[in-house]
């Protein structure tokens, strides 16, 4: 799947004419040839099948070529970056997930009809809330209470938790209404009636019995959000300022850099694989069912 | 083709809500030259940044005018950017007034806009319901225009990418078992990848300042090459569990073609699904637009789109000083969102 994925994106930079060196042309102190030596270089003149199995024979054995606009390997870089956004998407999923969770076994615990009211006006309010426009609302409130010493980027702990925010709260949306419904399918279940028959207290009723099934579901959404986290964070880590790995892809299709591109795309696509792995992991681990199922 | 029972179609509040700020958004992007009352282009570099007009009932003097009217204004204190108004003329405000002339509905040529100072001076003061930009643009007219930019590319690719979308799910659910393994195996692998990151990739591959036209083209394209893979999973999905429902084995005995079969018995019951998730996908594609717009690799000034807006909005002193600028195009986002989430979640209860 990512020998096609990378194949797609490769023979479209290639073929659209016009690359890295593009702009170039139009430095009337650049020579024609020059820019054809260059060209050689950098392999641009050779067809593009050939290009594509040099660049996949060394992305094999870990050598994705070097950026043209940062003259630094493709690798190292990506994977600088790819570990800032790491600590970026990890926070914003344990946000994501604390909010979601605590707040529905509150709602289960409680069980008032104005929480749960509450929980569905923010499950609205934040899926109909893009990750530009809450980076755009943190950029507003530094903006007003920072006055002139603004400074964004990888500076202090409350940039990161915003920034983290900004990224998860999104995600804590569609969490919340995932958990909150599948809590509430669990509590009418015929084992919590059980669990409630045997006089337990309807805390360690909760907690005991409730909670581990009514999270399968999340798990599966943890695994699909890597790629829904590794999206936003283009837009989040481009407004406020993060050395991630998507305010790199920004910058990699703005000077048209297509080794970058090719390992960002690259890099990504196994992130969402191994989320997935890892979801499915989790699941199997938390799941009676599919543990047994597959050792039968 | 697609026959809907009405009593099917029966909305509860929340989504008949939904529905209405939708159908606004339509109207104001179908009519967008008509609910504009200036050029979106054009530039009053006499009024730059200028505060909203002030649209009063009563005078100076105190009197009361049937019509609401607003004075000229003009810059008190070019440094602070401080405006002033002058009292001594009231220029009444007036609707379906003569304004730049344009093309309704692209082929009707017209001058008549919904709103506008009424006066035979060719200088009248500007109505400016949310005032003017850094170069005197106004900015309520670049948002109506952004609207109708932002949501023709979301729509307009949301339409190519379920079209798509339907096609393979279709071809999947209803040939043989090869054929079916190898395209939900793309379709999955499509579903897995970061989506944005996919969009720039491909968008890296063209040159990075279009014209207005091919860059909405692109975009539609990018969408529909990206975003087709939900709707080929649903359709697929519903094929096979209509497929060998009595209704089809019956039009299959009676000799009924494969492809009729599919247009006249299988597409008409699986319709209303497919709909519903072709409005619940909007959101994602005109998040997507205003993400590249934002990045300066979508729609490019001087054509307004809500991305770009936003961007040109991120100035810090302008953040502080016209909050404004930022929050028109916000809110059109967010609402939007809103009205399709509103009609998303009655349906995702009954489907």
């Amino acid at each position: 799947m990512i020998f096609i994925v990378s194949l797609i994106t490769f023979a479209l930079l290639a073929s659209a004419g016009g690359d890295a060196l593009t702009a170039l042309r139009e430095n009337p102190q650049v020579s024609e040839e020059t820019i054809d030596a260059l060209r050689r270089t950098y392999g641009l003149d050779r067809p593009l099948y050939e290009r594509y199995a040099g660049w996949l024979l060394n992305a094999a054995s870990g050598d994705m070529g070097e950026s043209l606009s940062f003259r630094a390997p493709v690798l190292g870089l990506v994977l600088g970056r790819f570990l800032n956004s790491l600590y970026l998407a990890s926070a914003a999923l344990f946000f994501a997930l604390g909010l979601a969770v605590s707040l529905s076994l509150l709602s289960a615990l409680t069980r008032s009809a104005s929480l749960r009211i509450f929980i569905e006006v923010i499950v609205l309010t934040t899926v109909s809330m893009p990750r530009i426009l809450l980076s755009l609302l943190v950029l507003v409130l530094l903006a007003i209470t920072a006055g002139t010493s603004l400074q964004i980027g990888r500076g202090s702990l409350t940039m990161f938790l915003l920034t983290a925010a900004a990224l998860g709260i999104p995600l804590s949306g569609i969490f919340l209404a995932q958990i909150q419904s599948s809590l509430e399918a669990t509590m009418r279940e015929d084992f919590v009636q059980l669990a409630r028959a045997k006089g337990l207290a309807e805390w360690a009723v909760i907690f005991r019995h409730a909670l581990r099934p009514s999270l399968n579901p999340l798990i599966t959404l943890f695994g699909l959000s890597i790629g829904a986290l590794l999206g936003g964070s283009v837009i989040v880590e481009s407004v406020l300022g993060w050395p991630g790995i998507g305010s790199l892809m920004v910058g990699a299709v703005r000077s048209r850099d297509v080794p970058l591109v090719m390992g960002i795309v690259l890099v990504s696509s196994l992130a969402v694989w191994s989320g997935n792995f890892l979801a499915e992991l989790l699941q199997a681990i938390n799941d009676v069912r599919i543990r047994a199922g597959n050792s039968v | 083709m697609l026959q809907i029972d009405p009593k099917k179609l029966r909305l509860g509040a929340g989504a008949k809500i939904g529905l209405g700020i939708i159908l606004v958004f339509v109207f104001t992007a179908v009519f967008a030259d008509t609910i504009a009352p200036y050029d979106y282009a054009d530039q009053t570099r006499s009024e730059p940044s200028a505060p909203r007009s002030a649209i009063r009932m009563f005078d100076q003097n105190g009197s009361f005018h049937f019509r609401p009217f607003i004075y000229r204004t003009e810059v008190a204190d070019p440094i602070s950017g401080r405006y002033r108004e002058i009292t001594d003329q009231a220029y009444p405000i007036g609707f379906f007034v003569n304004g730049h002339r344009y093309r309704l509905l692209c082929f009707i040529e017209t001058d008549l806009h919904l709103f506008g100072t009424v006066s035979a001076d060719i200088d009248a003061p500007r109505v400016r319901l949310l005032g003017t930009d850094v170069l005197g643009r106004d900015i309520f007219s670049r948002m109506v225009q952004a609207i109708r930019f932002s949501l023709s590319v979301c729509i307009l690719g949301g339409i190519a990418a379920c079209f798509l979308g339907i096609l393979i799910g279709v071809i999947s659910g209803y040939s043989g078992k090869i054929i079916d393994t190898g395209l939900m195996g793309l379709t999955d692998g499509m579903l897995s990848l970061p989506t944005l990151i996919v969009i720039l990739a491909a968008r890296a591959a063209f040159p990075l300042e279009l014209p207005p036209l091919s860059a909405a083209l692109l975009l539609v394209s990018i969408f529909a090459l990206v975003g087709w893979a939900e709707m080929a999973r649903l359709t697929r999905g519903l094929v096979i569990a209509t497929r060998d429902k009595e209704f089809v084995i019956a039009a299959k005995a009676t000799g009924v073609s494969g492809p009729r079969i599919l247009q006249r018995h299988i597409l008409p019951n699986i319709s209303r699904p497919l709909i519903i998730q072709a409005v619940i996908l909007l959101p994602a594609f005109l998040i997507a637009e205003t993400a590249l717009s934002f990045l300066g690799v979508g729609l490019q000034e001087p054509e307004p789109s809500l991305g770009n807006m936003l961007s040109s909005a991120t100035d810090i002193t302008l953040l502080r000083s016209r909050p404004i600028e930022l929050l028109a195009p916000a809110f059109a986002i967010f609402f939007f969102i809103l009205g399709v989430r509103l009609i998303a979640n009655e349906n995702e209860r009954s489907l």
